[in-house]
């Protein structure tokens, strides 16, 4: 299976820019090739930025970085059409949205009305400016970093916008090797496109979700799935469960993952290994486990434990 | 947020609210009998404990409670005079409930609170059966479960109606074993009597009687008995129902014979001769708190515990402190007493010394015109319908001496009563054995299911009059003064007066002519028939008759049997359906091998958890048992491609590999077990 090789090249290829996260790697992969933006969330310094580099360096695409502030506007990121004298027409200057992958770094560090002027971009691939719908260039990713919320000077994303995130994912501190590599290697002062090799061509990146589009799902895994999501929503923790496009998202997940570990079926294990990266940011938590975001990874977790697949 | 680690042990709001909204509920049908300041104790401890739910006060101490309560025994004392018998020991647990909420900390306290309402739903049946309220206290009950059901949701619930949707069918479920329990379950006699009935005022016809005291009965559109004819319903003038008998006249006032004034051979009522053919009949009859029993013209009981006294009437033992079913048989053509014993002549023509002489005079004057004693008594009734007596709901009190001079000389406006005793002291004034009657006359007829239905305003006396040969002969004075109370009944009889319940301007019984009015109340009152006969008089003895009727002979094993299977019939098939609903679709072989795998791991020392995957596990035991792990991976891979493969769902394929894995099953690794 050549693609699937091309994946783990992929995956090893970001592991030397991010070291010792070989499974949020792997998980970050698996949403971009089910089509997902993604969303990675932790701490300043835990390596958010470079492995959202890293991921666009690696799949060979196009791609722009924007430093959300709380000063950004809207027409900093979709573009706007200015005066030229010589035409005396309006000519649009298309912002950095139109590209294939967009970093937005820091998303939650600027007001509600910028964070939702990506909101169209993400749902249908396009951007709606002065009037005119514009197409935006195929595959179109978004890759966010967010700090955690109680963090101060964050605009939280509301419920709608966290939902067109196909994956949220936490990074956490490296393990003690993989630190002090990092530490013994930081003379090195290149930025990691420019050391990484490009692993899969667009054409690839099509054919992978054709494939995962074919992994079979058989009627006892839906049932499992059914049961997953059914107890995010019976549960008194949980004041919102989850949505069924947040089941949808999570059998495509499943489907992507089992894809790459080169199965033609989904088993129990890949619905367990993408259910706290893609449920976790859809749940909201009840007032009496109103806590931080790990919870909630806990509780699923428990859910996991709990049913029987 | 810090949280409270006490906070999960609080009352939810939402149960907060299903309790005090059940505390109301469950005291509105109380309200009738109790003082209206309990109203306000409802009211001012709901706020106080919405006030503590708020923050905005607290708790009361021990002091303020212990005063609360001593207030509230206070105040009943004040209202009722004392704090023993039912309405006041009612009204004591009541505000007992409404203070319990003053208490209501923890969920324990709601237990309390909520069982006591379940106890309190209970309460209302000591004073009505009635099928509304029955259904009322449906309706409560499924309130409390309510507040029971909100005390285990998370706290987040909102109010909302729909949450008595959950208790509702929790409660329709019990509903097959409520009827088991109905029908089968012992009815255990009162294992100590308390004098719970001693609110309950004696209604009905007594067994004495003063002129006016009819009049003020026919004032109530109470209903006092109901029956049921076998064969067809005889025409009302032929409706008189006998309940007591007068022949006593004392200080111008009729009572009964007591007991201890008969002598010992007239205590059974003389052998008659039954003539003609007997109507058969059953009466439903409410409680009045007395004795005697209403029948048709001579009874005889076909029921044990009911006698028949010497006066012909029938009489229970024990007073009618609950609705009474009885069935009868009448002979109404028998002649009563053919031979009178030289005792009860005396006794039945005994009037009080030198009282009323003018009516004396009169009815020696009539009596000498007179042939024989039957044409005396028509010389009377003539008596009456020749001068201008008139019959009135309304009559002029009479004095305490010589009342019958003033009523037959004088104001000549009477009720029935007055007519009886007129009459019948005139017949006594003349040598002629006579005795007022007392019971009902009539009733209206139920075209709905056949039923007579008697209200209390069917009240009515008239006189016995005793003749050589025909025994005692039923003479009806009213009748010569007004034909219409006997025809058409008191409505039509009074119809000129407006006199015809004239104090209850809202009973259902004054809009007759309105047709659907009257069509909805003879309706209700079918229903109140039937619920009356088959649920509230389902007693003891009816259910003997059914075991009777179902098992032949009923003896203990036989009856506990039945209880025990009627249980099993209605309790397994309740329960086969929720285990239809709960139990998981049959697992399919694969699932079932992949479990033995999973058994003969545990039996390894190798524990699946709950929602350990497959892959996980198989991965898990190749690690923790390297001798096994080809084994177990290999079966793991073939289980997962037959659970969750999506190729070969073609018949033999499918089994060819299920059988592949079985095979692979029983090949365990023998060195596996040395881990």
């Amino acid at each position: 299976m050549d693609t699937v090789g091309a994946i783990d090249d992929a995956v090893a290829e970001v592991g030397k820019a991010l070291l010792g996260k070989e499974a949020q790697i792997r998980l970050a992969l698996c949403c971009l090739l089910a089509r997902g933006h993604l969303l990675i969330e932790d701490l300043p310094g835990m390596g958010k930025t470079t492995l959202s580099h890293a991921l666009a360096a690696v799949l060979g695409l196009a791609y722009r970085r924007v430093q959300f502030t709380s000063d950004l506007l809207p027409a900093d990121i979709l573009g706007v059409s200015v005066y030229d004298r010589n035409d005396a027409s309006f000519t649009f200057h298309p912002g950095p949205i139109f590209t294939q992958v967009l970093l937005a770094d820091e998303i939650n560090r600027t007001t509600p009305r910028t964070q939702s002027a990506l909101l169209e971009a993400m749902a249908e691939g396009q951007v709606t400016v002065e009037g005119e719908t514009r197409r935006l260039p195929q595959p179109f990713f978004v890759i966010a970093t967010q700090n955690p919320i109680h963090q101060s000077g964050t605009y939280p994303l509301p419920e709608s916008q966290l939902d067109r995130f196909l994956m949220r994912l936490q990074l956490g501190y490296p393990d003690a090797q993989a630190e002090r590599q990092m530490l013994l290697s930081s003379g090195a002062q290149q930025t990691p496109e420019a050391v990484l090799r490009r692993c899969l061509s667009p054409g690839e990146l099509e054919s992978c979700r054709a494939a995962a589009a074919e992994v079979h799902v058989a009627d006892s895994l839906l049932d499992y799935l059914q049961r997953l999501v059914g107890f995010s929503r019976e549960r008194p923790e949980f004041a919102v469960g989850l949505s069924p496009r947040g089941a949808l998202a999570l059998l495509n997940c499943a489907r992507t993952w089992a894809f790459m570990n080169r199965r033609q079926h989904v088993v129990p294990e890949d619905l367990q290994a993408v259910l706290p990266a893609v449920a976790a940011h859809r749940l909201v938590p009840s007032g009496d486990y109103a806590g931080d975001g790990h919870a909630l990874v806990d509780l699923l977790q428990r859910s996991v434990d709990v049913i029987r697949p | 947020m810090k949280r409270d680690p006490a906070a999960g042990t609080l009352i939810p709001r939402n149960a907060l609210v299903w309790i005090i909204i059940s505390q109301f509920a469950l005291l509105a049908p109380h309200l009738l009998r109790l003082p209206l300041w309990l109203v306000l104790v409802y009211l001012g401890t709901a706020v106080w404990r919405l006030l503590v739910f708020q923050g905005r006060a607290s708790f009361p101490g021990r002091l303020v409670r212990a005063s609360l309560a001593l207030g509230g025994c206070v105040a009943v004392f004040l209202s009722y005079g004392n704090l023993l018998g039912l309405e006041p020991t009612v009204a004591l647990l009541l505000i007992a409930f409404a203070f319990k909420l003053l208490e209501l900390v923890k969920p324990k306290d709601a237990y309390v609170l909520l069982f006591l309402g379940y106890f309190i739903c209970v309460i209302g049946f000591l004073f009505s059966q009635d099928i509304l309220f029955v259904l009322y206290s449906l309706f409560t009950l499924v309130l409390v479960t309510t507040g029971l059901v909100a005390l285990h949701r998370p706290r987040e619930d909102r109010f909302r109606l729909g949450s008595l949707r959950l208790p509702a069918l929790m409660l329709a479920q019990a509903f097959p074993l409520m009827l088991v329990l109905f029908f089968l379950f012992p009815r255990i006699g009162p294992l100590w009597t308390v004098p719970v009935k001693s609110h309950a005022a004696k209604t009905g016809v007594s067994d004495f009687m003063r002129p006016g005291d009819i009049s003020e009965l026919s004032q109530s559109d109470d209903v006092a008995f109901r029956v049921q004819f076998d064969g067809d319903i005889p025409p009302k003038s032929e409706l008189y129902w006998r309940g007591l008998v007068f022949s006593v006249l004392e200080e111008g006032a009729w009572r009964s014979l007591r007991y201890n004034e008969l002598p010992g051979l007239e205590l059974r009522p003389p052998p008659v001769e039954p003539e003609g053919e007997p109507l058969e009949y059953t009466v439903l009859m409410l409680p009045t708190q007395q004795n005697w029993l209403y029948s048709l013209r001579y009874a005889q009981p076909a029921q044990r515990g009911i006698l028949s006294t010497a006066d012909y009437r029938l009489y229970s033992p024990v007073e009618i402190e609950e609705q009474l079913q009885y069935r009868v048989r009448s002979w109404p053509l028998t002649a009563l007493d053919p031979e009178l014993s030289d005792w009860r002549r005396e006794t039945e023509l005994t009037l009080p010394e030198q009282d009323n002489p003018a009516t004396r005079e009169l009815a020696q004057r009539l009596r000498s015109e007179a042939a024989d004693a039957s044409a005396y008594v028509d010389s009377v009734l003539q008596h009456f319908r020749d001068q201008p007596f008139v019959y009135t709901l309304q009559p002029p009190l009479l004095t305490a001496e010589n009342s019958m001079d003033q009523f037959l000389l004088q104001t000549r406006r009477g009720f029935c009563e007055h007519y009886a005793y007129a009459f019948v002291v005139m017949m006594r004034a003349a040598g002629v054995p006579a005795r007022v009657v007392a019971g009902y006359q009539g009733g209206e007829i139920n075209p709905v299911n056949r039923t007579v239905i008697v209200h209390q305003f069917d009240a009515h006396a008239w006189a016995e009059v005793w003749l050589e040969g025909r025994g005692w002969v039923r003479i009806d004075p009213t009748a010569a003064v007004s034909p219409d109370r006997i025809e058409l009944g008191l409505e039509e009889a009074v119809a000129a007066e407006g006199s015809f319940l004239a104090n209850s301007p809202l009973s259902p019984l004054r809009y007759r002519g309105v047709n659907w009015v009257n069509m909805l109340r003879l309706r209700y009152d079918a229903l109140t028939y039937r619920w009356q006969s088959w649920v509230t008089g389902f007693d003891g003895e009816e259910q003997y008759r059914l075991l009777q009727d179902l098992f032949g002979s009923i003896r203990a094993p036989v009856f506990a049997g039945a209880i025990l299977l009627s249980g099993l019939v209605v309790l397994i098939p309740v329960g086969w359906l929720l285990l239809q609903h709960r139990r998981p679709r049959p697992l399919p072989p694969e699932q079932r091998l992949f479990l033995e795998f999973c058994e003969q791991m545990r039996r390894q020392g190798i524990t699946r958890t709950t929602g350990e995957a497959p892959g996980s596990f198989g991965r898990r035991v190749a690690r923790e048992a390297p001798k096994l792990a080809g084994w177990a991976m290999e079966l793991t891979e073939a289980f997962e491609q037959l659970a969750y493969g999506g190729k070969s769902r073609d018949a033999a394929a499918y089994r060819q590999q299920l059988a592949g894995l079985r095979q692979r099953l029983r090949r365990v690794p023998q060195s596996g077990s040395e881990r």
